[in-house]
């Protein structure tokens, strides 16, 4: 009786593949468009599979410098970014888990205002300028270093560990700062992936910050490279109503789908490695202190 | 007196001086606090100026509420407000329970296999950047060559919707695919709120013959009124963000009646048109409907004996 499905299971069942189904065709009729013949994929009526398989919508994106300047880009941003911020987020976190430390609610008041209210677009864009962070990679990684959210998270999950640990640790003579790294770090592995899982989805799918604040090309995002690939055709046909000759128009339709490929096939491979710590990190940071 | 006072003090420095390595780790992050978020809310100022950038804060004429005054009668904010106010209602009447709903859809998944890969499928689309989604979204609308299109054109004489375009359906692709991307992800910290609840309540529950729909309605739902308060606050506060990044990647000159939020413009009429006082005024008076919102809703759920958000 008890392990028997039924009618609800099933229909709960199948409303979740259904989902997941909705979910994950997108992705599946990119790939499938970004490996069919560009003149082929014209002619359209393409559901499930490619037609007229071949590589060169691949090869045009390869051959793209721009491509490869903003996965550069990316890359440094993303690391530089994930490491410092998580580091900063944990040595400012740490103090704030300590009821007994003077002056601790003053600081945690001081960075959670900061959740409710922000100076907003224009002065942040006007003391990027002041700092002189316009056009470098400064501006890319410095506005988007800390959130009052993920310190939090790590503030919640610093108070869980137990203070007998600590206080060993203190009787042999070690001191505070000895102690958050050699103690509190390497037992707060799990939280601290999940910050810099965070982080580092926040960098690398960052796309404002370049156009907010960077001119020079070299120095433009992935996103804001994929974004131009992706817009160009597009946007001139939409707005202006006019439709480009079929084969040209077509042929850039395959190679967006490559290009949405190349960005979406990184996270992909990553993704399921890291899922267990974000589950396990949302669930930390789920309890309140 | 004057002897208890110095003791009084020398035991604040004494304590001072053994919290030192603390104060130390924190000094950089506060630092950063200061200067990145607590500067810019100072230059939020020059909403009240006539900002020339050449003579900075500190040299520019003041106004007084002039840019507001501006702001509010002219053409096209009136507008943007109530775009913004629309679409993020929308957003949050149908986005906000859309997660609550899936997880539990799936704490009703016996089949623990089935139930991870399914969770590992709908969180995917929170990794995608919007420009990716965007590209997507663009290439499945299209006129001519896209999917949607392709079915549309069997019901419509051959011919396809140019929706991207089209006032009529654009806020509905906003609302759409806003859920698409958010839908899985906020469903975890519910799924993590249902498995903290004690399983022994449920078998109390069968025992005295509850059905499967009755658990979820007397127990898993009250047990997940917190987490669904926090998580309302917090959205109310986010409110009149209404989703910048995917419509700046989304909309265009002939949606803007009905697309063009508080941001957008002042993206547009701030950074592109250098016009710094009235559109920060436009940022500022969002920033404080957003903190009024927050304090509000926390009030309530104060009032409804709910831990609220602070």
């Amino acid at each position: 009786m008890k392990n028997k499905k039924n009618i609800y299971d099933y229909i709960i069942i199948f409303i979740l593949v259904l989902i997941s189904l909705v979910m994950l065709y997108p992705f599946w009729h990119e790939m499938m468009y970004s490996f069919s013949d560009p003149v082929d994929a014209a002619t359209g009526g393409m559901f499930l599979l490619p037609r007229g398989f071949n590589l060169k919508s691949y090869w045009s994106v390869l051959r793209n410098k721009s491509v490869w300047t903003g996965f550069r880009v990316s890359v440094i941003v993303t690391l530089t970014g994930t490491v410092a911020g998580v580091m900063l987020s944990a040595m400012l976190a740490y103090p704030l888990s300590k009821k007994r430390m003077p002056g601790r609610n003053v600081l945690i008041s001081l960075i959670f205002f900061t959740m409710l209210f922000g100076g907003g677009m224009i002065p942040n864009y006007l003391l990027a300028k002041k700092l002189k962070l316009i056009d470098s990679y400064g501006a890319l990684i410095l506005p988007g270093l800390l959130s009052a959210w993920n310190i939090f998270i790590m503030k919640n999950a610093f108070a869980g560990i137990p203070a007998s640990l600590e206080e060993s640790a203190r009787i042999d003579g070690a001191n505070d700062l000895t102690i958050f790294f050699h103690i509190v770090l390497p037992l707060s592995k799990a939280v601290l992936a999940t910050i810099a899982l965070f982080t580092a989805v926040g960098y690398w799918n960052d796309y404002f910050s370049t156009i907010l604040y960077i001119v020079s090309k070299d120095r433009w995002s992935l996103q804001a490279v994929l974004r131009e690939i992706l817009s160009n055709a597009q946007s001139a046909m939409s707005a202006s109503g006019i439709s480009v000759r079929a084969e040209e128009a077509i042929s850039s339709e395959t190679v967006k789908a490559a290009t949405v490929m190349v960005a979406t096939v990184p996270i992909l491979l990553v993704y399921p490695f890291v899922q267990k710590y974000f589950i396990k990190g949302v669930m930390i940071g789920s309890v309140k202190g | 007196m004057g002897n208890h006072r110095t003791k009084g003090q020398k035991n604040i420095w004494a304590k001072l001086w053994k919290y030192r390595y603390l104060y130390l780790l924190a000094f950089p992050g506060m630092l950063y606090f200061i200067i990145f978020r607590y500067v810019p809310m100072y230059g939020v100022v020059i909403a009240f100026q006539d900002f020339r950038i050449s003579k900075g804060i500190w040299g520019s004429e003041w106004v007084g509420l002039e840019q507001f005054h501006k702001l509010f009668t002219g053409l096209s904010f009136p507008s943007v407000f109530r775009n913004t106010v629309i679409i993020s209602l929308y957003k949050l009447i149908l986005g906000f329970p859309a997660p609550i709903i899936l997880a539990l859809l799936l704490n009703e998944v016996k089949n623990q296999r089935f139930k991870k890969v399914t969770q590992t499928i709908v969180y995917l689309p929170h990794f995608i950047s919007w420009v990716i989604l965007a590209g997507l979204i663009a290439m499945f609308l299209h006129p001519d060559s896209g999917l949607i299109n392709e079915l549309v054109k069997l019901f419509n004489d051959g011919k396809g919707i140019d929706f991207l375009v089209s006032k009529k359906y654009f806020r509905s692709i906003l609302v759409i695919t806003d859920i698409y991307k958010g839908i899985g992800w906020g469903s975890i910290v519910y799924i993590a709120a249902i498995s903290a609840i004690d399983p022994t309540v449920y078998e109390a529950a069968m025992v005295d013959g509850a059905n499967r729909f009755k658990q979820m309605w007397y127990i898993t739902l009250p047990e997940l009124k917190s987490t669904i308060v926090v998580m309302f606050i917090l959205n109310m506060g986010g409110i009149l963000n209404a989703g910048f990044e995917q419509i700046l990647l989304l909309y265009n000159a002939r949606v803007y009646d009905v697309a063009d939020v508080i941001d957008t413009y002042v993206y547009r009429n701030g950074i592109m048109s250098s016009n710094y006082s009235m559109s920060t005024a436009a940022g500022l008076f969002k920033s404080v409907i957003s903190m009024g919102l927050i304090i509000i809703t926390n009030k309530i759920a104060h009032m409804l004996e709910e831990d609220g958000l602070w």
